[in-house]
């Protein structure tokens, strides 16, 4: 049946409509409020007759597109074929596929359809081999899920009555997210950050025109106002914008599941629009650890899976959190049941402690030359912004503290911190090339650094550690030679 | 640690200081027509003494200097499994790529290179790409078939 070109469900008309609708809406407006002038007759009707055209004309276009568009899985490809005017034919072998994405759109939920990415490896920058099927059934898109990967193995397709008993029952549920962590998770990310400082800069200002002088009081006492009430404003601005990222958030990350299910790993979220990713295990390339400098105090951290498919496109979730917050102490368990070959528990070496200066050089040195700048500029208010060169060295101990590296058997462990703490865990087999550094001043406190490249969908990931002893650097970089491990 | 053992043609020496010559050149340009504007329309001293400062500059790192280091610092070693090399000025950097992980081999020869019978050659993993500058022409041939040929038995999985 599979064999036969298909075409996708009806309703990916409305959506290529709406879609077209949604990049045409400015010159619809343009069109609609262009005539300034006050026109007698027919003129008087005349933006309101080509907007409905226009209207007519992508509706039109909608259509042709959802009649001109087939797919269908023959001699081991997925083939798509569509366009008007030029007829287009686009032919992906299975092989190829590397995760396959369903989302459901608020349209696709009523008449039980989803959308369906396919995403493959490509070479970085090529968008071009990568497909979307923009509504079909889920069923449908469950037997094309199963074609694929099953198919992968066995070349042949499996007969439609194995699949629909097999659906489903092998999927196991190794992680899942309660509505607490989700908030949580709303509450901790980057964007607590903005606002956190955004109030304080706002306090600041308070202060600054609280206690000032006399002379021309009305004229204070007026700006007072004036500054209260654009700093309430801008207040209340950053809360919603906060509380809109929670819901935001929310939406976006609720009941959000992790499945094991064959050699695949299934990741489905969304509350309003549902995604599942799927991604093959064996494509996965390394998993990465953050820990920000909100959640690192709470015991919480993030992590994600690096991984080699996928387009440009999906750059952001490029490299998949698969699980967006869990408690430190969970980890273990939970990475266990997907990726049991890693091993996130490894006690890590540190930089030696003369090391330590060169941490904190590193990140005091910018901002102090601009405090001093302040400093001089504006004197002796700038001496204010001395204040900040603490905070900085205290984040070049909290680097130092928290760089290291580990190797144990095939497994690299770096950790690394700017802002946040990112420890990379990868395999000695996935490692695209490794590569150690150093300066002249290193040389003097023997201490080198090291870089190693992964690859993902979009180029690469690096993973590095600054300023270790040149020991441990040679063994690092020994350990990724070929003959030391055979 | 062990440094890789191979170390560029002597040529690439030649040629590098040909560049330098070429950018102190350019400078030089620049730093006669300052002076020149200079006495023109009576502008400050100034931008002459800049300029005349890093024309001197330009000669002793872009001719003398900077080429030597490099040369001096760019090693490298293929082995069967695995390609090394060393390069850099102020931050010596040695980098390892696994013969595996290797998707294919280029080598490129511009006018110049040409003339000196010199290649540059790049070796691409699916995720970066290593060039090892002015080789000399035959050893990049050689090097590029020995690496596609050892790079075929890798498994094709990303």
């Amino acid at each position: 049946m599979m064999f036969e070109p298909q075409r996708l469900h009806p309703v990916s008309a409305v959506l290529n409509f709406v879609k077209g609708l949604k990049d045409a809406i400015f010159p619809i407006i343009a069109i609609f409020f262009l005539n300034g002038n006050q026109v007698e007759g027919f003129l008087n009707w005349l933006p309101l007759i080509l907007s409905a055209s226009f209207l007519v004309l992508i509706l039109i276009a909608g259509i042709v597109k959802w009649l001109r568009f087939t797919y269908r899985v023959q001699e081991g490809e997925l083939r798509i074929e569509y366009g008007l005017i030029f007829r287009k034919k686009r032919y992906i072998p299975m092989d190829r596929i590397q995760s396959l994405n369903f989302s459901e759109g608020v349209l696709h939920r009523p008449f039980q359809l989803v959308k369906v990415s396919i995403e493959t490896a490509g070479s970085p920058g090529s968008q071009e081999a990568e497909a979307e099927l923009t509504a079909i059934k889920r069923s449908e898109a469950k037997r094309l899920e199963e074609i694929i990967y099953h198919g992968k193995q066995e070349r042949s397709f499996v007969e439609e009555q194995t699949e629909e008993q097999g659906m489903d029952s092998d999927r196991m549920l190794v992680y899942g997210m309660t509505m607490k962590d989700l908030v949580l998770m709303a509450l901790t990310s980057g964007g607590a950050g903005v606002v956190i400082s955004g109030v304080a800069v706002f306090f600041s200002q308070i202060i600054e025109f609280l206690p000032v002088g006399t002379i021309y009081e009305e004229v204070l006492d007026w700006l007072q106002i004036g500054v209260l009430i654009v700093g309430l404003t801008a207040l209340l601005i950053l809360l919603l914008a906060y509380g809109i990222s929670v819901i935001l958030t929310v939406l976006r990350f609720g009941k959000f599941s992790v499945f094991i299910e064959g050699e695949d790993l299934i990741i489905t979220r969304g509350l309003l629009e549902k995604k599942q990713i799927t991604i093959p295990l064996n494509r996965i390339q390394g998993i990465r650890v953050d820990e920000n400098m909100i959640r690192q105090p709470l015991g919480f951290a993030t992590i994600s899976i690096i991984s080699a498919g996928g387009s440009i496109k999906g750059d952001a979730e490029q490299q998949f959190k698969v699980l967006p917050l869990i408690k430190r102490s969970q980890i273990k368990g939970v990475m266990e049941s997907i990726l049991p070959q890693y091993d996130l528990d490894v006690s890590l070496k540190r930089p030696p402690k003369r090391a330590r200066i060169r941490y904190l050089v590193r990140c005091v040195l910018f901002p102090a030359v601009l405090a001093i700048a302040a400093s001089v500029f504006f004197w002796p208010v700038g001496l204010v912004s001395l204040l900040i060169v603490p905070i900085f060295i205290g984040l070049g101990v909290l680097n130092h503290r928290d760089a290291g590296w580990n190797v144990r058997d095939k497994q690299l462990t770096l950790s690394y911190r700017f802002m946040t703490k990112q420890t990379y865990v990868m395999k000695k087999h996935r490692i695209q090339s490794s590569q150690c550094s150093q300066s002249i001043l290193q040389k003097r406190a023997r201490l080198s650094s090291v870089e190693v490249t992964l690859k993902t969908g979009v180029g690469k990931a690096r993973a590095h550690c600054h300023h270790l002893e040149n020991e441990d650097i040679e063994q690092i970089m020994d350990w990724f030679k070929h003959e030391n491990i055979g | 640690m062990r440094e890789p053992s191979q170390r560029i043609s002597r040529r690439a020496l030649t040629l590098w200081r040909i560049y330098g010559y070429i950018n102190t050149g350019i400078v030089g340009v620049i730093a006669i027509a300052i002076i020149i504007l200079t006495n023109l329309y009576s502008w400050p001293l100034w931008p002459s003494f800049v300029i005349g400062v890093l024309f001197v500059l330009e000669i002793i790192f872009s001719i003398w200097l900077i080429p030597s280091i490099k040369w001096d610092r760019l090693r490298y070693e293929v082995r069967d499994q695995e390609i090394e090399y060393q390069y850099g000025l102020f931050i010596v950097k040695r980098i390892l790529v696994p013969m595996v992980r290797v998707q294919h081999v280029d080598t490129e020869q511009g006018p110049l290179l040409r003339k000196y019978r010199l290649a540059t050659i790049s070796i691409s993993t699916a995720a970066t790409v290593h060039k090892i500058p002015a080789l000399d022409e035959r050893e990049a041939e050689g090097l590029r078939n020995t690496i596609s040929s050892l790079a075929r038995v890798a498994e094709d999985d990303v």
